[in-house]
């Protein structure tokens, strides 16, 4: 008749450990899939770097030698964080740090709509001045909103699986 | 301030813990953001830049200024410079900004190949961006204005001159003041912005592009797009960067 003692509220732990199990996958998720946006990102600008400064040029805000520099950096930044990602060191703070990166992209998008330029994103190589017609500047800012809400989950909850975070709090604890 | 204010919030802390702790009970003290994560992104950020900043530098740091001592001839949109053995054939349009690059990276490289006598370039006078500047046709113009630069006995500094100076694209492109103020300032004569102008070579230009566009041997993937590039009559792949050092055996 006696079932098993329970704890208080012990029904209720285990129920947040098991949704927390569904939001560490998520986290996880989220975690991966800017990864693996930054490092494709990233690999696609440093391969081709004329590509790269033409790309950032055509955005037509920064002088030439500031477009010399944001693409001779740009490139190895995003690799960074995609690395930093992939591990899953650091993950809030390169979060935050991606969504910075993420803000400054679509501001850049925007002004280029707004003055209206007609050009291509680069996000992912490429870019560069394209005709008029050509420019897809609604789908460019959606995938970029996309990239920033995975930030944004990060930002907000930072745990996710096999990541080094977690072994590095693990061994502060011992 | 703020450190100081922390540090006391963190005396409080300890002791409250050390009280605890003489009561029996044991607090887990609860870490702020890692601080081993911190360094850590923070030296593979630095990483990053560093490696950027190396090949930055690696690219930029062969801007030895060169001066240009090869005879240069023209004939129709095509200006021919130097006389060595091995020919190479340019196809650019002034507003490409791929062309602007090939300029930057090879451009010294080119003279000097020039200088000594190794190499002799056919610098094709192409337009097929001057729907890309309001109002339209500045690619036109500027391959015009090479041209009558080539006339003028200026052509090696001009054809630096227009790339240095490229307008951007969807912009107005520069105008014939501007054009024929350059020439006047690398010491072409009066002649030179009649010629500017007037178009003298307008002509030309869009039959050379028509040429070379309708040249098999010039497309890419079915399309002919600027710059190309041929060593003695075969288009070479500009992603090898050694392309040059490779046509001349250096």
């Amino acid at each position: 008749m006696a079932g098993l003692a329970r704890g208080p509220g012990g029904d209720h732990y285990a129920e947040r450990v098991k949704s927390g199990r569904a939001l560490d996958v998520i986290g996880t998720l989220a975690r991966l899939g800017l990864a693996a946006v930054w490092l494709i990102s990233g690999g696609l600008k440093a391969v081709d770097p004329d590509q790269t400064y033409v790309a950032v040029r055509a955005y037509d805000v920064l002088p030439d030698v500031g477009v010399e520099v944001v693409a001779a950096l740009l490139p190895w930044v995003e690799i960074a964080f995609g690395v930093l990602l992939l591990v899953g060191v650091g993950t809030r703070i390169v979060a935050v740090l991606s969504l910075a990166l993420l803000v400054v992209f679509v501001a850049g998008v925007v002004q280029a709509w707004a003055r209206g330029l007609s050009i291509d994103c680069g996000c992912f190589g490429g870019g560069g001045t394209v005709e008029p017609g050509q420019t897809a500047y609604v789908q460019e800012l959606l995938r970029d909103t996309g990239f920033a809400l995975l930030a944004c989950w990060l930002i907000a909850r930072p745990r996710t699986l096999a990541s080094l975070d977690s072994r590095l709090v693990d061994s502060e604890r011992t | 301030m703020g450190g100081a204010a922390r540090n006391e919030k963190r005396r409080k802390q300890d002791e409250a813990a050390r009280k605890l702790a003489a009561a029996g009970i044991k607090v887990e003290r609860k870490t702020g953001p890692n601080r081993t994560a911190i360094i850590m992104v923070a030296v593979v950020v630095v990483f990053a830049l560093l490696v950027g900043g190396f090949i930055f530098w690696q690219r930029s740091s062969s801007s030895a200024d060169v001066v240009a001592s090869y005879p240069v001839a023209v004939s129709g949109a095509v200006v021919t410079a130097g006389s060595g053995p091995v020919v190479v054939d340019t196809y650019e349009d002034y507003l490409c900004p791929q062309c602007e690059r090939f300029e930057t990276r090879y451009g010294d490289e080119i003279k000097t190949a020039l200088n000594e006598g190794r190499i002799t370039v056919k610098y094709h006078a192409i337009a097929i961006l001057d729907r890309l500047t309001e109002p339209q046709g500045y690619s036109t113009r500027a391959a015009n204005a090479a041209l009558c630069a080539a006339a003028a006995n200026i052509f090696p500094g001009y054809h630096e001159k227009l790339f240095a100076e490229q307008p951007a694209e969807g912009g107005s492109g520069l105008t014939d003041e501007q054009l024929v103020a350059f020439g006047t300032e690398l010491g072409a004569g009066p002649d030179f912005g009649t010629c500017v102008t007037g178009g003298a070579n307008s002509a030309a230009v869009g039959a050379e592009t028509e040429k070379a566009a309708a040249d098999q041997a010039l497309q890419t993937e079915g399309t002919f797009g600027t710059p190309t590039v041929t060593v003695n009559g075969k288009k070479i792949d500009l992603n090898d960067t050694s392309w040059l050092q490779s046509a001349i055996g250096a």
